[in-house]
């Protein structure tokens, strides 16, 4: 117990000072997280304190925000070229930067770390592992990640979900993202390795591989996207299988918009009681956003600093309004190829910080994140059409679409959604428009066939990877 | 000099000193639940620490000066007493408690030792301060996750080195000496006439230790067995020893007994038999859902995000 207090004591004291963090401390940590729950059963009544740090005290939070800051932009501007020249460029001193000044940085964004990759790496830290972009919004951006990144990052990982019982020793973790998310399948791996449990990288293999892998071995999570997802459940379906053929307990997705048509189906098909929707982003890595049950979703603020900026004017958007998710990961946490105030481009709504209720209204919040900017349709009467509202009225469909694949376009001011012929079967145009108009969408409708459908949207279940279970035997082999 | 008046008064606050910390330290386990940090639980580790303390401890006691010792003293009891009866008062009232205790034994020990009625009052605050600190030190590692296992082999070290600091190295004689007459004794006694009949307080935390891991492991169909081993070993054997053994009388003809070489071993034999006998020790999460007549749970929790 004793041991265990000042490895405590370590730990705060070197996330207090903003001084990198022994990785062998938080894995001796972990263990000591384990043992905990094996005698007592659950973590003691600090253990919010513990997992949230500094940042857990709103009333420290304006001055830890400030000196992180600080502290990330000073070592930048000693050792990151990119940053070195923005800041001299916006004539900042980054040993006085504050939210304030902070508005003077311009935002990052990906076509920077596309273009100009060695600019964003810091001196002195060793690159140890490339992981790509796994998105749908075209050409990857690359980041290098450090060895003391991804051991810090796999220990605070698994010491918050030994602590949360969101990961026990016998736990099966399936890895079916794709297998060049190198980050997250090598950070998965670690954190799962440092608690002893099971971790299977699958990949986005044909699904009823991925089925046959659930059902057959018995993983207890399944890590995954909201479209591939949707893949299992119909691939379920189709086979008859239901939640006794799975002993999963729970299914975490992220990446995408998750419908709540798609979270009911998985949780029905595989007898989970709830499917997490969480944020996490390969480029601001570690900061990530999970849901509160009252649908905001919440950053840690010890990790990084977050800011929604307005769609136009990139000054902080009032609550209520529609922004952009910016996000600076705070040195120590960040050390080899960092991104200041690097702006995610996914459209959330800013929320009253005072007003928010929850039981996690200590940590920075906003809205949930409603689609990527460039994907916003505006109608000529002001409305704003997200992506989510498109996904969550496509995937309600009584014909249960999913992935959802549609395009939409505003054609002499009317939205126009194209769907695909089975999405809308049984409905024909009116019913589907119907269907719109009753998720608060006016639309027209326009069908193609289900060939054509494939490219209307991009998802990330379209990354399958192939396997030779599938392929026909080849003759001689 | 005739042994057996003072061996009687030893007997018997031994005995009630012995019954009161054991039975309290009990009742508080089955009552009270302290805070524990976030992670941590009492391992061999802690044990060894422990006992290094032990060994450190009596040796810095002998050595400073008065006025730091009673210092030592102090802060022990503010810790023990603040931590193990939070969960019981009020903030206020706690401190307030606390503050009038220590303040009483000190001004007890300084103006009221003149009189027979004096060191009464005295030993009776005193004795009330000691068992409750070791009631609440023993809730304290109990609850933190201290197992009967860890107790008994730590007895069993204590058995040796009691033995040593006793009658090789008079150490305890040295202490009991030092400590008598000052603020904060850290023995539970009485005085009748000219004997100060007294127990200590390590010897009171390990039964007490005992007591409640046994329980916590096994249940309370183990309370008489355990009563029994403490009261035979731990109170009455030591107190009648010098019957027996003239030379655990030291050269100013004070009485000091090594108990814990007595108990331990009979501590450490009850202790392997119960493990054959009952199995494994429950841990500490079965033993409080058992409290709540329900088997241990984990709860549901919230997740922390991956990233795609």
């Amino acid at each position: 117990m004793l041991e265990t207090g000042i490895r405590q004591m370590r730990m705060a004291m070197s996330m207090a000072l903003g001084r990198r963090l022994s990785t062998a401390n938080l894995a001796r940590l972990v263990e000591d997280a384990l043992a905990t729950l094996d005698e007592f059963g659950e973590p003691g009544a600090d253990s919010a304190a513990l997992l949230d740090g500094p940042g857990a005290d709103p009333a420290a939070q304006p001055e830890l925000v400030a000196d992180s800051l600080r502290r990330t932009a000073t070592r930048l501007a000693d050792r990151s070229p990119f940053y070195a020249r923005r800041f001299v460029a916006a004539e900042i001193n980054p040993r006085r930067i504050d939210t304030d000044a902070l508005r003077r940085v311009p935002v990052t964004c990906k076509r920077d770390l596309i273009r100009r990759p060695a600019e964003f790496r810091c001196a002195g830290a060793t690159p140890h592992l490339a992981t790509r972009t796994t998105g749908t919004t075209g050409r990857p951006a690359e980041i290098w990640l450090s060895r003391y990144e991804l051991e810090l990052w796999a220990g605070l990982g698994a010491l918050a979900a030994v602590l949360r019982d969101d990961l026990r020793r016998d736990d099966v973790l399936q890895i079916s993202v794709s297998s060049r998310a190198t980050a997250s399948v090598h950070l998965n791996a670690a954190t799962y390795r440092l608690v002893g449990a099971g971790c299977r990288v699958l990949g986005t293999v044909p699904p009823d591989e991925a089925l046959d892998a659930l059902a057959e071995d018995g993983a207890t999570v399944l890590l995954t996207s909201p479209s591939y997802l949707g893949e299992l459940v119909n691939a379920a379906g189709r086979r008859g299988l239901g939640p006794d053929d799975f002993r999963l307990r729970r299914i975490d997705v992220s990446g995408e918009v998750l419908s709540p048509s798609l979270a009911a189906a998985a949780r029905r098909t595989f007898g989970v009681a709830e499917v997490k929707d969480n944020f996490g982003m390969t480029e601001v890595i570690p900061v990530t956003g999970r849901l509160c049950t009252a649908g905001h979703l919440h950053f840690d603020a010890t990790m990084g600093y977050v800011e929604v900026l307005d769609l136009h004017t990139c000054e902080p958007a009032a609550p209520g309004e529609l922004g952009t998710l910016a996000i600076t990961p705070y040195y120590p946490y960040r050390e080899c190829m960092p991104v200041y105030r690097y702006d995610t481009r996914d459209v959330v709504r800013a929320l009253a910080p005072d007003h928010l209720g929850c039981e996690a209204a200590t940590a920075p919040a906003s809205g949930v994140v409603l689609g990527k900017a460039d994907a916003l349709l505006r109608l000529p009467s002001g409305t704003i059409v997200t992506p989510r509202d498109l996904v969550e009225a496509v995937e309600s469909l009584p014909t249960c679409p999913w992935p959802a694949r549609y395009a939409a376009e505003v054609v002499d001011g009317r939205l126009r959604v194209t769907l695909s012929e089975s999405a809308v079967a049984g409905l024909g145009h009116a019913g589907t428009r119907e269907h719109l108009a009753s998720c608060g969408i006016e639309a027209d409708v326009a069908v193609v066939d289900d060939a054509e459908a494939q490219y209307l949207r991009a998802v990330r279940s379209d990354l399958h990877e192939t396997t030779f279970v599938s392929s026909p035997q080849r003759l001689g082999a | 000099m005739s042994l057996v008046w003072p061996t009687i008064l030893v007997l018997i606050v031994a005995v009630t000193s012995v019954l009161v910390v054991s039975g309290g330290a009990l009742f508080y386990l089955h009552r009270v639940r302290l805070e524990r940090p976030a992670i941590g639980r009492f391992n061999r580790r802690d044990i060894l620490l422990l006992f290094g303390f032990l060994v450190a401890l009596p040796l810095l006691y002998v050595v400073v000066p008065q006025w730091l010792l009673t210092g030592f003293l102090i802060v022990t009891f503010i810790g023990s007493l603040s931590i193990g009866y939070r969960p019981v008062l009020r903030r206020t009232w706690l401190w307030w408690s606390i503050g009038l205790l220590l303040g009483s034994n000190i001004w007890l020990a300084r103006t009221m030792l003149g009189t027979l009625a004096g060191w009464d009052l005295y030993w009776a605050e005193n004795s009330l301060i000691v068992a409750l600190g070791a009631i609440a030190v023993a809730n304290l590692y109990a609850q933190g996750g201290m197992r009967l296992q860890h107790v008994c082999w730590f007895a069993l070290f204590l058995a040796f080195y009691d033995a040593i600091f006793t009658l090789v190295w008079p150490i305890t004689n040295e202490l009991t000496e030092r400590f008598l007459g000052y603020p904060l004794d850290p023995s539970m006694g009485m005085r009748f006439g000219i004997y100060n009949a007294t127990i200590g307080l390590g010897d009171l935390l390990i039964y007490a230790l005992f007591l409640t891991t046994a329980v916590k492991a096994y249940g309370r169909h183990v309370v008489r067995a355990v009563v029994a081993i403490i009261v035979v070993f731990g109170a009455a054997a030591p107190a009648l020893a010098p019957l027996l053994f003239r030379q655990l009388i030291d050269a100013r003809t004070d009485l000091i007994v090594p108990a814990q070489t007595l108990f331990g071993p009979v501590a450490f034999a009850y202790y392997r038999w119960a493990r054959r006998r009952y199995g494994a020790e429950r841990t500490t999460g079965q033993f409080v859902a058992s409290l709540r007549g329900r088997p241990a749970a984990l709860p549901d929790r919230a997740l922390i995000a991956t990233v795609g």
